[in-house]
């Protein structure tokens, strides 16, 4: 099993009244900026690396990171110089960008060059995460909507082809037009470093996923859930003439470990409570999901399906804490407490990925960085450990 | 006339089926819909239905009318209008448009004046304000805009009905493909179009250029840009009227359509 570590790098220094003050009381894309406090966010950005390094250094796999725009609940707007920086100083973990949004970028071989010199730098430790990106990234940078998933496509296959074929060679598609693709970096990992897709299981993005042999990571989905949306990823696999296993799939969910399972208990609930707008303050609809965005095909699909609606009724951002924490979703303890949980939910998920979100909210530098002390000592060698007795290789360990 | 016969048709262009609603006779008036869709039948176009042929055609990509895949900006729905009156056998048609209507009838007045008899353009899109922004209905969404787009919602004659009554899962989904339509239009550039006001000079059809003085969504400014640059052009502004004067102020909207369609003839 691949075990990776996640924060989404959030900058909490606003109070929910803040953003109910604020224009349409949304805390993403129109929440002004000037609440942002350039000294404060200067240290954060240095701590958050920090705690990558350690986890370099105390034995994760990957480090995890992802990108979103006009929003202070994660300060990755510029998420491939965070790559960059971790690429030099750190040695062994592999860079996991979960992910790239493609459709916002305007010039995907400029995008295929960022990418490639991380590879380089790095020793051949990226793994490029792509993205259709939440409808806030369109907004943020008036990419439209509407050409969201053709963007997508012809981004991937143009990143793809800079990648693999030699230059010059020339792009004339419907979005993307280039005379000379040529650039003079080429990344370290051949073919090219693996591509693994994050999502909320949108049918179309797994479809996608499968046909190209890319393990799709499930974001916080309810785990009962996962094994229907898994047949859907299944069912394109065959189709494509092979068998997913567990290094096909991920999972993400907020995990954290402190010495006492009540000492966990009270600080998991900064989780849920810096990002005050997530959830919390309900954001106009069309900030998610502008002109375009959602599918009603994507729809259609799930409900041939016959999931079950997720029990948690608005996601984890907004249930209650503590029925957030009894179901599992979000899963805290002392280190006997979250190794139990989380054979639990392994069992349930099987993922060859397991990606671990320790903090996040309002949850402390100091108090993150002894969760992942003890995630060293105790949690990371019994998740090796389940990861074999459950059988869960990881797609380093087999081919997806 | 009251109760005018209505004939609902197709014509094929481009491999796609175009609906239109058809009533009354004589000289073809056509009248282009804004981002809502076609609205149907209004009471203001009886008037103009007793005197001339009144054609509402449903753009290519709204409610009932397919969209060939090529056509992805109000410039291409402006050269598709030209085909299609063609197809229709319309050599000479007068056109009536409402803010994106009212855009593409500008652009198809540009590509093509001499098959146009008058032109009608209502708080028309496609000329950015000097002064303040074109609303963004977007990023506004479809409740605000909504508020946004009337004066006093008293006005309107069956508000409650077209605007807060609960919609069927066919309406929302027929709305919602409305709302992408308009998206793929008008997204960028918003709402406009950099060379057509210079283009403007060369139209010389007579045109009326008509504002809701209370227009929150497209200010007085751009319309009074209209009024300039065209050269056979006036201004005619309703009061305690906004976005929408065939909602709001149908009689006043009227009078002014017809006086201009038949001025000098």
């Amino acid at each position: 099993m691949f075990l990776m570590r996640f924060t989404e790098r959030a900058y909490f220094h606003y109070s929910e009244e803040d953003v109910r003050n604020s224009f349409r009381s949304a805390v993403r894309l129109t929440f002004s900026n000037s609440n942002f406090n350039p000294r404060i966010a200067s240290e954060m950005y240095n701590y958050y690396l920090d705690e990558y390094e350690y986890c370099d250094e105390i034995g994760f796999d990957g480090l995890m990171l992802n990108e979103h725009h006009n929003t202070p609940t994660c300060m990755g707007a510029a998420m491939n110089l965070e790559a960059a920086i971790l690429a030099r100083v750190t040695k062994r973990a592999k860079i996991v960008l979960m992910g790239n949004p493609l459709p916002i970028s305007d010039n995907p071989v400029r995008m295929a060059e960022e990418l490639a010199e991380i590879d380089l730098i790095s020793g051949g430790r990226l793994v490029s995460g792509f993205v259709r990106g939440t409808g806030v990234e369109s907004w943020a940078t008036n990419t439209n909507p509407i050409y969201n998933r053709e963007r997508f496509q012809e981004a991937h296959d143009l990143i793809l082809k800079t990648w693999e074929t030699p230059g010059p060679f020339r792009w004339e598609g419907k979005h993307y037009e280039y005379r000379v693709v040529n650039p003079f970096v080429r990344p370290l990992q051949q073919p090219h470093p693996p591509v693994w897709v994050p999502g909320s299981a949108s049918p179309e993005t797994m479809i996608w996923a499968a046909q190209h042999h890319y393990p799709y990571v499930f974001l916080e989905a309810d785990p009962d859930v996962v094994g229907d949306a898994k047949a859907i990823y299944a069912e394109a696999a065959n189709e494509a003439g092979y068998s997913p296993g567990p290094q096909n799939f991920g999972y993400l969910f907020r995990v954290h470990v402190q010495d006492t399972d009540e000492k966990a208990y009270e600080i998991g609930k900064g989780f849920l409570s810096g990002n005050a707008g997530v959830g919390r303050v309900p954001m106009p609809p069309e900030y998610m999901n502008p002109p375009g965005y959602s599918s009603g095909q994507g729809m259609d699909r799930l409900s041939k399906i016959n999931l079950r609606p997720d029990r948690l009724v608005g996601g984890v951002d907004t249930a209650g804490y503590e029925r957030v924490v009894n179901l599992n979703r979000i899963v805290v303890g002392n280190p006997d407490t979250v190794i139990r949980k989380l054979h639990d939910v392994l069992s349930v998920v099987r993922p060859g990925i397991l990606a671990v979100w320790t903090n996040d909210g309002t949850i402390s530098h100091k108090d993150t960085m002894r969760c992942l002390e003890l995630m060293h000592q105790e949690v990371l060698p019994a998740l090796r450990e389940i990861g074999d007795e459950l059988e869960l290789p990881g797609p380093f360990d087999r081919e997806p | 006339m009251t109760n005018p016969v209505f004939y609902e048709e197709y014509v094929s262009v481009s491999g796609s089926k175009i609906h239109f609603i058809r009533a009354g006779s004589g000289e073809p008036v056509v009248v282009l819909h804004s981002v809502e869709g076609n609205l149907g039948w209004l009471p203001y176009l009886e008037p103009i239905a007793n005197r001339f042929s009144v054609y509402l055609p449903t753009h290519p990509g709204y409610g009932k009318s397919e969209r060939p895949h090529w056509l992805e900006s109000v410039s291409d729905m402006a050269k598709l209008y030209i085909w299609l009156f063609g197809a229709m056998g319309l050599k000479k048609v007068s056109l009536i448009g409402h803010f994106l209507g009212g855009w593409i009838a500008a652009e198809i007045a540009v590509m093509c004046p001499q098959i146009l008899d008058r032109l009608v353009l209502v708080d028309s899109a496609g000329i950015r304000p000097h002064n303040g922004e074109i609303a963004d209905i977007f990023l506004l969404g479809e409740e605000e805009s909504t508020r946004m787009s009337f004066y006093d919602s008293k006005q309107v004659l069956g508000y409650s009905d077209m605007f807060e009554r609960d919609l069927t899962v066919e309406e929302r989904a027929a709305k919602l493909r409305n709302r992408e339509m308009t998206a793929r239009l008008c997204w960028k550039p918003y709402m406009h179009d950099r060379s057509l006001k210079n283009l403007l000079p060369g139209v010389s059809v007579p045109t009326l250029v008509v504002w809701g003085q209370d227009d929150r969504i497209i200010p007085v400014d751009s319309g009074k840009q209209f009024s300039e640059a065209l050269p056979n052009a006036s201004l005619n502004l309703i009061s305690n009227c906004g976005h929408i004067p065939h909602l709001e102020k149908p009689d006043d909207l009227s009078n002014l359509i017809l006086r201009h369609l038949f001025h000098d003839k």
